[in-house]
């Protein structure tokens, strides 16, 4: 899984210069559920895997959701 | 499940907006938004204006007015009127079916059905089956289809997510019976299992109207909704419009014997910008052939917001020659239904402003 595009995305989603795997995604004053949808259709888009809302409820930093994303991907 | 039509077509357009615009830009500030956030917001979801009935105007309006328009105009004659048939969640009551009250105010005779449809977003393409289906009745001339949605009546003005998505339209599609074979191949499917993904939960039967559905509550920062209100699972909709219209499509693609190619202009519901590209983007449909600004330009009008993409968008292209299209509805239910077929050309296709008469 290419790592760089994934944060890279996850920034633009988030409206912010840079995201790291520990920001805790409450943090962001921009994570709400229009950056879940985007999250969901970057999923789609760039790695080609299908993520469900219940699964994302759980995630509480930018690596929890790198790691869903990975998980798919196997 | 599939099914081809034949010796079926549809003639004539009218899509009905109210006059009432609003724009994004003069709204944000009651949903509380940081300049910030409504920018992003906007963007993402293809937000600019919509059009909103004064109270006092129910979606039937709106629908009798196109109707009346075609009536004087010779497009439509009363006599050939079969069935009236009204698909929308905002009927004028409970009980009559709206279009028993639309029958009385036109002055139609006995020999007419009256058939109501609650169907939401998928409802031009479930309206449009149905209306197949009423022109094995041979005796049945034409069947007037209306759909009609006053949505902005099921949302709370402040809440930030619902209501700027929200439109108003009305619509009327003649559909009849023709000698050219012209096969439709329709598929259609539903699952009620998720039935809670889009959700009116008061004001029925099952909760019934009472001063606690009335009450507003906010159930995320700027999302106020009470009972009487539209609820949604945004999450499980996106799934939805992911995987199961974009297979559905397909399918049906490969039923009709179609390609991306073949097909001109790929008709589907509005829902709003975001899922609209990322559904294009799924399916590889060139964003050229699949118009997305309805949303945009008038808002989310549930089960009209087909009609307004072909009379806001083609109606010189339709008026005057025949194109390969599909047309896809999906949403509340879930109900999702995919069409493919040869449109046009028809007699009259536009989309016009609502005047109280």
């Amino acid at each position: 899984m290419d790592k760089t595009l994934f944060y890279e995305q996850m920034a633009q989603i988030l409206d912010a210069e840079e995201v790291k795997p520990e920001n805790v995604l409450k943090d962001f004053e921009t994570w709400d559920s229009l950056a879940v949808l985007s999250v969901m259709a970057m999923a789609d888009s760039k790695f080609g895997v299908a993520i469900k809302a219940d699964e994302m409820r759980s995630a509480v930093t930018a690596a929890d959701l790198e790691k869903l994303v990975e998980g798919k991907l196997k | 499940m599939k099914h081809i039509f034949k010796h079926k077509r549809i003639s004539a357009i009218v899509s009905v907006v109210p006059r009432e615009e609003y724009r994004f830009d003069d709204e944000y500030p009651l949903f509380k938004l940081t300049d910030d956030k409504a920018r992003r917001f906007k963007k993402m979801i293809g937000l600019d204006r919509h059009r909103i009935a004064p109270p006092e105007v129910c979606s039937s309006d709106l629908c009798l007015y196109g109707l009346q328009q075609l009536l004087k105009e010779g497009t439509l004659k009363r006599e050939d009127i079969g069935a009236l048939l009204f698909v929308s969640q905002t009927p004028d009551y409970f009980a009559p079916p709206t279009s028993n009250v639309l029958h009385g105010k036109l002055g139609l005779g006995p020999d007419v059905v009256c058939l109501d449809i609650n169907q939401g977003c998928a409802g031009f393409a479930v309206g449009l089956m149905q209306a197949f289906l009423l022109l094995e009745i041979t005796a049945l001339p034409k069947v007037v289809l209306l759909n009609g949605d006053t949505g902005s009546k099921q949302v709370d003005r402040c809440n930030r997510i619902s209501y700027p998505l929200t439109g108003d339209a009305g619509s009327v599609t003649i559909v009849e019976r023709c000698e050219a074979e012209n096969p439709i191949y329709m598929d259609v499917k539903n699952d009620g299992s998720r039935h809670k993904a889009i959700l009116i939960p008061g004001g029925a039967y099952r909760t019934p109207a009472s001063p606690e559905t009335l009450v507003i509550r906010e159930v995320e920062e700027g999302m106020r909704q009470n009972l009487h209100h539209v609820s949604m699972d945004g999450a499980a909709i996106f799934n939805f419009t992911m995987e199961d219209v974009p297979r559905q499509v397909q399918e049906v693609l490969a039923f009709s014997g179609d390609s991306l190619d073949s097909i001109e202009y790929f008709l589907f519901h509005q829902p709003n910008a975001f899922i609209l590209q990322q559904m294009a983007a799924k399916m590889k449909i060139p964003p050229a052939k699949m118009p997305n600004n309805i949303v945009t330009l008038y808002g989310n009008s549930s089960s009209t917001t087909i009609p307004l993409v072909i009379s806001h968008n083609y109606p010189a292209e339709f008026l005057r020659a025949q194109h390969r299209v599909c047309v896809s509805g999906f949403g509340v239910g879930l109900a999702w239904l995919t069409m493919v077929m040869t449109l046009g050309p028809l007699t009259t296709c536009r989309l016009v402003e609502y005047e109280p008469v």
